[in-house]
């Protein structure tokens, strides 16, 4: 089994653009950006693995064709908000299975154009008949952590907080600006008692990364140490019967478990998690499932800057999905650009000192009676 | 909206999915496994909880329940904003989704731990045909 390792990084800075910013365009300027990050040429790529959720049928091989990448073996992944790391898992398990040893992975989205009012589940979800949109299970969720910890509506809002001031210091950030605990308090409610400012935005971009093996490593002439992937786990949400407590993120302890195991690591060794805080109790309660944060007690470290920069335990340093945005496809991509940053001391102001052992988490998509349709944990050390 | 359908049973109508809920008594309809005994709905044809391959009987479920949890959705593109969404405990164990209706009378809107009953409802007319949902309404006899 060839180990994997990250060559080298890209993304586009994430937003809301016009027509003439397409979803080729987003995702070649991310890959151009790792080809020249890991000083690679487009004929060192042997393979290119496309995540995506609304690009349309053969997106992958559309981007390929503006970027030189054509003929190649393409495959494009959906599970949602998750794609983009399903897509790096789809290329870290044909490295380790030897069949390449330099490949392309993007992570891309172009939603502006074609999402209004939020994300939903498929029209044939049980739960988007009775009109459930993805804020309704994070409100839910909002609603009962607050009932059964007695966590406060501050609390939970902090996590926006705290999000946005991580990004003041990532220039690829959606949103580069502090915002204050009023402004999200005081936001237009969305699902109750969620605000706009706990969601995060609509977004477009991408991100790249190139995924080598050792050998591959070599042929890029790179001899530096370079970030190892040393897990990637995947998991479904199961089916869950009975009244069972709604924030439990059996899903999400399943993932950890599974990657914690494959990477042969100790969780309480992580040193920052890049978080799918695609609404602010989602940073809470899934990492209380991963086991990182006591059951309950999520809120609370949160509002006394325990996952802030500096704290006991860094969470999305570049901002997450709140305030870096979330083009649903590329976020799994971009959160790993970030952890490549991390590792290799190239964070700048949001660096996490002495960074060795970070974990990416994403949560993709929802099914109507079990706890989540798809996640990704993604260990990467150096 | 038409309140309770078996008001008119000379009218068309269908249930929003097949299976999923009976007209006579109004009723969601659920399946009980036959080894562990854990009732789920919808109904399926394989246990989540055992796993045992046991058989499943479809059972017409409980049309009473408690609010789990509850959100009242401002922004949506199913349109036609504000509407309250709820996870609602039925009384066999069974945690169901729905809106919930018929709560303006209620001193504070809705809350957890709220008694609600099952209530059937045309949700849309397809070609004639009334097409029939669910919500939940505030379940008065047990108000004290």
């Amino acid at each position: 089994m060839a180990s994997t390792y990250l060559a080298g990084v890209g993304m586009v800075r994430f937003g809301k653009f016009d027509a003439s910013v397409t979803f080729e365009k987003l995702a070649a300027g991310a890959a151009n950006a790792a080809l020249t990050d890991a000083g690679a040429r487009r004929a060192d790529i042997e393979a290119l693995y496309v995540g995506h959720v609304f690009g349309g049928p053969v997106a992958g091989q559309r981007v390929a064709a503006e970027l030189g990448l054509d003929g190649l073996p393409i495959s494009n992944h959906e599970n949602y908000c998750a794609s983009g790391a399903t897509a790096l898992r789809e290329a870290w398990m044909a490295i380790r299975a030897g069949l390449f040893d330099v490949v392309m992975v993007i992570g891309a989205e172009k939603m502006t154009d074609r999402i209004k009012g939020g994300v939903t589940p498929d029209a044939s979800d049980l739960d988007a008949m009775q009109g459930y949109v993805m804020a309704v299970g994070h409100a839910l969720s909002a609603q009962r952590y607050m009932f059964d910890h007695g966590a406060t509506r501050e609390q939970i809002a902090m996590v926006a907080v705290k999000n946005h001031a991580h990004s003041c210091h990532n220039p690829y950030a959606q949103y580069q600006r502090e915002v204050s605990l009023q402004e999200v308090l005081a936001a237009r409610l969305v699902a109750d008692p969620l605000g706009v400012l706990d969601c995060s935005p609509i977004s477009d971009g991408a991100a790249a990364v190139v995924v080598c093996s050792p050998r591959g490593l070599q042929r890029l002439g790179i001899s530096s140490t370079q970030p190892e992937v040393r897990a990637i786990g995947l998991v479904s949400g199961t089916l869950r019967t009975g009244l069972y407590d709604l924030n439990e993120e059996d899903i999400s302890r399943r993932a950890g478990e599974q990657a914690y195991a494959m990477a042969g690591i100790d969780p309480n060794d992580i040193d920052l998690v890049e978080m799918h805080d695609c609404f602010t109790i989602a940073e809470i309660v899934r990492m209380e499932g991963l086991g990182l944060i006591p059951r309950g007690e999520g809120a609370r470290w949160t509002a006394d800057g325990r996952t802030s920069i500096g704290g006991r335990l860094p969470v999305n340093p570049s901002g997450g999905l709140l305030s870096r945005g979330h083009p649903v496809g590329a976020t799994g991509v971009a959160q790993v650009c970030e952890l490549y940053w991390q590792l290799t001391e190239r964070a700048g102001k949001r660096q996490v000192q002495g960074a060795k052992l970070a974990l990416a988490y994403c949560k993709g998509g929802t099914v109507s009676g079990t706890d989540g349709a798809s996640v990704t944990t993604v260990v990467v050390s150096r | 909206m038409q309140t309770s359908d078996t008001d008119q049973p000379s009218a068309r109508k269908r249930p929003l999915r097949d299976g999923l809920l009976q007209f006579d008594p109004p009723r969601l309809i659920g399946s009980r496994c036959q080894g562990c005994g854990v009732v789920q709905y919808p109904a399926r044809d394989f246990c989540p909880a055992c796993r045992n391959d046991c058989q499943q009987t479809t059972v017409p479920l409980s049309d009473r329940g408690v609010v789990f949890s509850y959100t009242t959705v401002r922004q949506s593109p199913a349109g036609r904003t504000p509407y309250v969404l709820a996870y609602v405990d039925l009384q066999d164990d069974v945690r169901v989704m729905a809106r919930l209706e018929d709560l303006e009378d209620i001193d504070g809107g809705a809350r957890i731990g709220m008694a609600v009953k099952l209530r059937l409802q045309s949700i849309r007319e397809d070609d004639g045909v009334s097409v029939i949902g669910y919500v939940f309404v505030p379940d008065l006899s047990k108000e004290h």
